[in-house]
C-alpha cells in the first residue's frame, strides 16, 4: 500500500507538473477528429464525428524542466539537504519551471456542411494550467539567509507564476478553399472557475553596511498577485467543502469570469505530396471580475535598527522606538489588497509544419461514402507514409517558449495509424513520442504518450504527457 | 499480422514503464536553516550634550525591542551572535551598561563596556548566544534597556571634529524555518 502511494506520488510530481500543452503527436494526425482542435484549417474529409463525452479527448502534460522527482528523492544515500542544495537551490536557473496541464473534452462534434467544402466542428472542453518559475533568490533567501551577503540583491522579481481553470465553448469552421488550401477558424467563449498570477514582479532585498548603525536592509519591491474565484473556492474548503462542486460548476458554465478567444489555422498543399500548415491558438482574453482579491506590496525602505539621535530623542522619552519603526516601515512599504477588475490573456499557441508523404495511396480516388475516411475528392487522398517537421511555441511568463519536433507517420490500411515524434524542447532533447489511431467498426481511438525513453524510470523525467480519445464514427454519408 | 505485431509493441511499449524505488522519508531529514542579519539600536550624542549634564549619570532609557520576542523569531531562533561597536571621540571617559529585559522589565542579559576617552580604538564586542549564553535571553528579551555614565569631567572638549559617543549594535541569528 505504501508503495503504491509512493507510486502515485511519483507519477504525481514526475509528470503532473509538465511543460505546456505541446501536443506534437496529436498535430496535424489527420484522421483524429481531435486534431482539428489544434488546426481548424486541418485538411479533413470527415463526414461527421461525435465524440464520446468526457471520453473523446483527454489529455494530461507536466514537465519540470530543472529537476526530476528522482534528482531529490532516489534512495541512492545520498544527504537529503546537500540534493536539494545542489540540484534544487544552486542546480536551477529561473527559467526553469514547474508546469503542467489537463484537457477534458466535456462534448466534441462536427459535421459536414450543406456545401460539402465547409466542416462545422463544436463542442465543449474543460481544461487547466499551471506555471511557476524558479524562484531562485526567495529560495536562497529562505535557505541562507541574508547572513555574510553584503551588497548582494535577492531579485525579487524571480516570483513569476500562473494557473487558470475554465471551460471552452467553442464553434470551429473548417473550409476547403481549393484543392490545395484548407482555411479554419474557431470562435471560443472562455467561462473561467479561477486564475491567478504573479509575473510584472519587481524589486530587490539587500543588506549594505549601515551609514549610522552596522548594517542596512533595504527592501525595494513592486509585487502583485492577482487573483480571481480563489476566495470562495478557499472558503468552502475551510467550511463546508460539499459547495466546492457547485460553485465550480457555477462558474465554468457562464456564471464566473468569461473571455472570448480564436483560433486560427491552415493547410496548404505545396505540390501533391509536400503540405505546409499552421494553427495559432487562443487568441484570446478573460475579464476577471468575479470574487477578485489582488495583493500587492509596494514601496522601498532602508532599515538599520531603532535609532536615536540624542538631544532631539529626549524630547520622545516615552515614545515607542520599536512600533515607529515597524509603523514606518509598514507605510514606506505598504502590503495592500483590492478588488479591481483586470483583464488578463489566454496562453497563446502557435503550430506550424511541413510533411512531405510519400508510398501507397490509401484512398485514390474513391468514389463512396463509405467510411468517414473516404473521399470523392483526390486531394483528400492520403499516402502510407509522411515524414516532416513541426514547430511549436507558446507565449509564457518568461517569454515565448518553443519545441522542434520531427516526425513519421504511418498508416496501415484505413484501419490503423501511427506517429512517431522527436522533439527538443527546454524539458528534453530526447523525447520521443508514439501514437496510435486506431479505426474499429464505428468506433475511433487513440493514444498518444510521449518521452517515452524516459518511462524506464518515470521518476527520472523531466517531462511526460498522455493523451487518449474515443470518438464514434457514422458509417454512412451526411 | 504485421499490424497485430505493431500493435502489441505499441502496448508494450506504453506498458513498459516503471519507477526506480524513491524513497519520500527523506523529506523529514530537510532542515531549512538561514543565517539572518540586521542592525538593533544606534544611539548616538554630541559631545556638547556630556557636558550640558551634571554628574556621572548622562543617559539611562529603556527602548522597546519586540524583534527578538515575535513569535517569528523566538520560536526559531536556535543560536547568534550580537555585536556591539562604541565610537568614542569625546574627551569623556565612560561606562555603559545594556540590559536585555523580559516583558516584567527582569534583567536577563546584562553587558559592561569600559570606553577610554579619545582618541581611543573602536570598542568592538561580540556576544555568542546559544553557543555561549542561553539562547532563552534573546527569545525572552522584550526591551534593552542603555545606562551611560560618564566617568569624565563636565567641561572638556576634544580636539577631533564633531566629537561624538556613539553606540552601533547588531545581531546574527540562525533560524530553523524547518
Amino acid at each position: 500500500m505504501k508503495q503504491g502511494k509512493q507510486v502515485l506520488l511519483s507519477c504525481l510530481l514526475g509528470s503532473i507538473f509538465v511543460t505546456a500543452q505541446n501536443k506534437q503527436i496529436l498535430y496535424d494526425f489527420t484522421e483524429i477528429p481531435q486534431a482539428l482542435m489544434i488546426n481548424p484549417g486541418m485538411s479533413t474529409d470527415f463526414q461527421w464525428y461525435a465524440g464520446i463525452p468526457v471520453l473523446s479527448g483527454i489529455s494530461l502534460q507536466a514537465g519540470s524542466s530543472g529537476l526530476t522527482v528522482n534528482d531529490l528523492f532516489a534512495d541512492d544515500g545520498v544527504d537529503f539537504n546537500v540534493k536539494v542544495r545542489e540540484q534544487a537551490i544552486y542546480g536551477m536557473d529561473i527559467r526553469d519551471e514547474l508546469s503542467g496541464a489537463y484537457q477534458v473534452e466535456l462534448l466534441n462534434g462536427g459535421f459536414r456542411g450543406r456545401n460539402r467544402d465547409n466542416f462545422y466542428s463544436f463542442g465543449i472542453y474543460n481544461e487547466g494550467d499551471a506555471i511557476g518559475y524558479w524562484f531562485k533568490d526567495y529560495a536562497i533567501l529562505a535557505f541562507e539567509g541574508n547572513a555574510d551577503q553584503l551588497g548582494r540583491r535577492f531579485d525579487l522579481g524571480h516570483l513569476k507564476t500562473r494557473g487558470e481553470m475554465l471551460n471552452v465553448f467553442h464553434f470551429g469552421i473548417n473550409k476547403r478553399v481549393n484543392g490545395a488550401l484548407t482555411l479554419g477558424g474557431r470562435a471560443k467563449i472562455y467561462s473561467s472557475a479561477f486564475n491567478f498570477s504573479s509575473t510584472n514582479n519587481k524589486g530587490y532585498f539587500v543588506t549594505n553596511e549601515g551609514q549610522n548603525n552596522l548594517l542596512a536592509n533595504t527592501i525595494d519591491a513592486d509585487l502583485e498577485l492577482r487573483s480571481s474565484g480563489l476566495n470562495e473556492i478557499e472558503d468552502a474548503l475551510d467550511n463546508d467543502s460539499s459547495l466546492l462542486p457547485g460553485i465550480l460548476t457555477r462558474r465554468l458554465f457562464f456564471g464566473g469570469d468569461l473571455g472570448l478567444g480564436i483560433d486560427l489555422g491552415f493547410t496548404y498543399k505545396l505540390n501533391k505530396q509536400t503540405v505546409l500548415t499552421g494553427s495559432l491558438l487562443d487568441l484570446g482574453f478573460i475579464y476577471s471580475s468575479t470574487d477578485v482579491k489582488n495583493y500587492t506590496v509596494k514601496g522601498s525602505a532602508t532599515v538599520e535598527g531603532v535609532e536615536v539621535i540624542l538631544p532631539d530623542a529626549f524630547s520622545s522619552t516615552n515614545d515607542d522606538f520599536w512600533q515607529n519603526l515597524v509603523d514606518e516601515v509598514e507605510a514606506l512599504v505598504p502590503y495592500g489588497t483590492n478588488s479591481n477588475s483586470y483583464i488578463y490573456f489566454r496562453p497563446t499557441k502557435l503550430f506550424g509544419s511541413i510533411r512531405y508523404n510519400w508510398g501507397e495511396a490509401s484512398n485514390p480516388n474513391m468514389d463512396c461514402d463509405c467510411n468517414y475516411m473516404v473521399s470523392k475528392r483526390k486531394d483528400y487522398t492520403k499516402y502510407a507514409n509522411g515524414a516532416g517537421g513541426q514547430l511549436y511555441m507558446i507565449n509564457r511568463p518568461r517569454g515565448p517558449q518553443a519545441a522542434l519536433t520531427a516526425f513519421y507517420m504511418r498508416r496501415f490500411g484505413r484501419a490503423m495509424a501511427l506517429k512517431t515524434t522527436y522533439t527538443v524542447d527546454k524539458f528534453s532533447w530526447s523525447n520521443i513520442g508514439l501514437g496510435l489511431n486506431l479505426q474499429v467498426g464505428p468506433v475511433n481511438i487513440h493514444v498518444m504518450a510521449d518521452n517515452l525513453l524516459a518511462y524506464g524510470n518515470l521518476a527520472d523525467s523531466h517531462y511526460s504527457s498522455f493523451q487518449l480519445g474515443l470518438n464514434i464514427i457514422s458509417w454512412g454519408a451526411k | 499480422m504485421k499490424n497485430k505485431i505493431l500493435l502489441s509493441a505499441f502496448f508494450v511499449i506504453a506498458f513498459y514503464s516503471c519507477i526506480e524505488r524513491q524513497n519520500f522519508d527523506q523529506y523529514d531529514d530537510l532542515e531549512i536553516i538561514p543565517t539572518v542579519e540586521a542592525s538593533i539600536l544606534y544611539i548616538e550624542s554630541p559631545e556638547r550634550l556630556l557636558n550640558e549634564i551634571p554628574g556621572q549619570d548622562f543617559y539611562s532609557q529603556d527602548y522597546n525591542f519586540d524583534g527578538f520576542s515575535e513569535d517569528v523569531f523566538s520560536e526559531r531562533v536556535l543560536d547568534g551572535f550580537i555585536f556591539y561597536e562604541i565610537e568614542n571621540t569625546t574627551s569623556k571617559e565612560m561606562e555603559a551598561t545594556v540590559e536585555f529585559l523580559d516583558e516584567g522589565g527582569n534583567t536577563l542579559d546584562t553587558q559592561y563596556f569600559h570606553i577610554d576617552p579619545a582618541p581611543t580604538p573602536l570598542v568592538q564586542l561580540q556576544v555568542a548566544y546559544g553557543t555561549g549564553r542561553s539562547i532563552e535571553i534573546i527569545k525572552n528579551t522584550s526591551s534593552i534597556k542603555v545606562s551611560v555614565r560618564n566617568l569624565g569631567d563636565n567641561s572638556s572638549v576634544s580636539s577631533l571634529p564633531d566629537p561624538k559617543i556613539i553606540f552601533r549594535s547588531s545581531g546574527k541569528f540562525r533560524l530553523r524555518l524547518k
